[in-house]
């Protein structure tokens, strides 16, 4: 059991007090790739934090003061200061807190680590629209065909530094960066995406071996009962699994 | 968009010795004069040589705004640097050995280390050379400038959208959806109470966005801004900074290039040379 296993807070709701001091505050919902960025990071570094989840289908009217939009993870720290967009969120927590580093310190290496980033941009959308598509009965070829493409780019780059991970032999952030959509392909049925790409298939392993990772894998049957209420348009989606 | 090899993620390959000719240096702050430009190089151009010593490479190409982001931090951090510009019409095959994308800016430096995305290049040159820092130290500050930086990321497709519309269909809805962006911007410097995006002094963050409002001054849309006045004045200030104004967009040039480049003429990018 994760520590986000708590009942989202909808339209209606009160508005949370202000974030304990020596705590940070991540509003995120406990399926969404994004958030998943943000709490693999406050894992791996040891940030005590407290999470609120938000129920996306039902936002409650004091959201909107954290996040104009109402997305997504949003950090809220004890001095009432906000960030969000899950990349300038993990960035804020490596720079702001102490200990383990997980961007590299060498300035050409935390570049190429964010050019690696731009490389991974089209496969959240890609992996969506899979899910959506296959969830609406309708065939994804053309879109798993683009999927195994940017992962073919991704197995060039594995194979060209040979190494195990993004980063260099070590788990970095670039990795738990791209990590969430990886741990999807399972159970958004798209699995066979990473079929030609053995050296993307040895650090989807490499990873689950990783004891951040671990510590915040979902339940693959919770997931799947998340997923059929969501493409229900059910609003208790998003505290599927959770005991009262 | 991604295409051809991602190899140059790499450390980059050895490269034929250089030819004097093809190469120009443009070294650190002057006191506001510019070398001259060079003519961008094409398809079937040879690929330059190694960097020298104690300096970086900039691919570039005059009126592109993304490539200007990394000459003004060039320029406001006095970084010594050579540029060569790419015919983004016609371009060369190395070029692609350098940038999969295809895309200006990209970075090279003496060790052979490439960085592209011009983001990505404004952020490495200030973490990796000294004087004056452009990114706050404070990582919640720092946070902010990003979160700017978003805002601002629907200002250049609309005005490129605006562009290629002038003089065909009605631009009102284009207008109407830029005014709307100002406005997220106003809001930013409203709130702050500061002159500049950052703070009291200009940063990172002005330099990343600056290129856009000078293709407004180039193209006399000045009136943009008519109803963001904190805006207005930010431009204002920008103006008078030794970077913007040395290396400022001369409009009628501009719009020479400009017309060239959206009938995909192949002698745009070196227009008014």
């Amino acid at each position: 059991m994760t520590d986000d296993a708590t009942r989202t807070l909808g339209k209606g709701s009160a508005p949370p007090g202000p974030v304990p001091e020596g705590l940070i505050r991540l509003y995120s919902m406990r399926f969404c790739p994004f958030a998943h960025r943000t709490r693999l990071v406050l894992r791996a570094k040891g940030i005590r934090h407290e999470v609120i989840n938000i129920n996306l289908r039902n936002k409650p009217e004091w959201y909107f003061t954290k996040h104009p939009f109402g997305q997504i993870p949003v950090l809220e720290n004890s001095k009432g200061q906000l960030i969000y967009e899950s990349v300038i969120a993990c960035e804020y927590l490596d720079d702001a807190y102490p200990g383990r580093k997980l961007y590299p310190y060498d300035s050409y290496e935390r570049a190429r680590q964010k050019m690696l980033l731009e490389l991974f941009c089209k496969v959240p959308h890609l992996t969506k629209e899979c899910l959506v598509t296959l969830r609406c009965g309708r065939g994804c070829a053309d879109l798993k065909l683009a999927l195994r493409q940017e992962f073919c780019n991704l197995e060039e780059i594995l194979g060209y530094q040979n190494t195990i991970f993004f980063g260099g032999d070590c788990i970095s952030m670039i990795d738990y960066l791209f990590w969430p959509w990886f741990e999807r392909l399972d159970v958004y049925g798209i699995a066979d995406c990473v079929n030609h790409t053995p050296a993307l298939r040895l650090w989807i392993a490499a990873m689950k071996q990783d004891p951040t990772v671990c510590a915040l894998l979902i339940d693959k049957n919770i997931f799947l009962g998340f997923l059929n209420l969501y493409f229900q348009n059910n609003p208790d989606a998003f505290d599927y699994g959770l005991s009262c | 968009m991604s295409g051809g090899s991602a190899r140059s993620l790499g450390k980059g390959e050895a490269c034929p010795p250089r030819s004097a000719a093809t190469l120009r240096r443009v070294s650190g702050p002057g006191p506001g004069g510019r070398a001259a430009p060079e003519r961008s190089h094409a398809g079937g151009s040879a690929p330059p040589g190694p960097v020298p010593e104690g300096l970086i490479r900039v691919y570039s190409m005059r009126f592109c705004p993304f490539a200007k982001r990394t000459l003004l931090v060039l320029k406001a951090k006095g970084i010594g640097h050579e540029v060569i510009n790419i015919n983004l019409k016609n371009k060369p095959e190395w070029f692609f050995k350098k940038n999969p994308f295809g895309l200006v800016p990209v970075l090279e430096n003496s060790q052979g280390q490439v960085i592209y995305e011009s983001a990505i290049t404004c952020e490495y040159l200030d973490e990796a050379y000294p004087g004056k820092k452009l990114l706050p130290d404070d990582p919640y500050e720092k946070a902010c400038q990003k979160m700017v930086f978003e805002l601002f990321s629907k200002v250049p497709p609309l005005l490129l959208s605006f562009l290629r519309r002038q003089n065909k269909e009605d631009c009102s809805g284009v207008k109407e959806e830029l005014h709307k962006e100002f406005s997220k911007l106003e809001e930013v410097l409203t709130n702050k109470k500061t002159t500049f995006f950052g703070g009291s002094s200009l940063s990172m963050i002005d330099y990343l966005i600056w290129p856009w409002f000078e293709w407004l001054i180039a193209l006399e849309l000045n009136e943009c801004v008519d109803h963001t006045p904190n805006l207005k004045l930010w431009m204002e200030a920008m103006m008078k900074d030794p970077a913007v104004s040395s290396l400022f967009i001369d409009p009628k040039a501009f719009r020479g290039f400009l017309d060239l480049y959206l009938q995909n003429n192949l002698e745009a990018c070196d227009y008014g040379l």
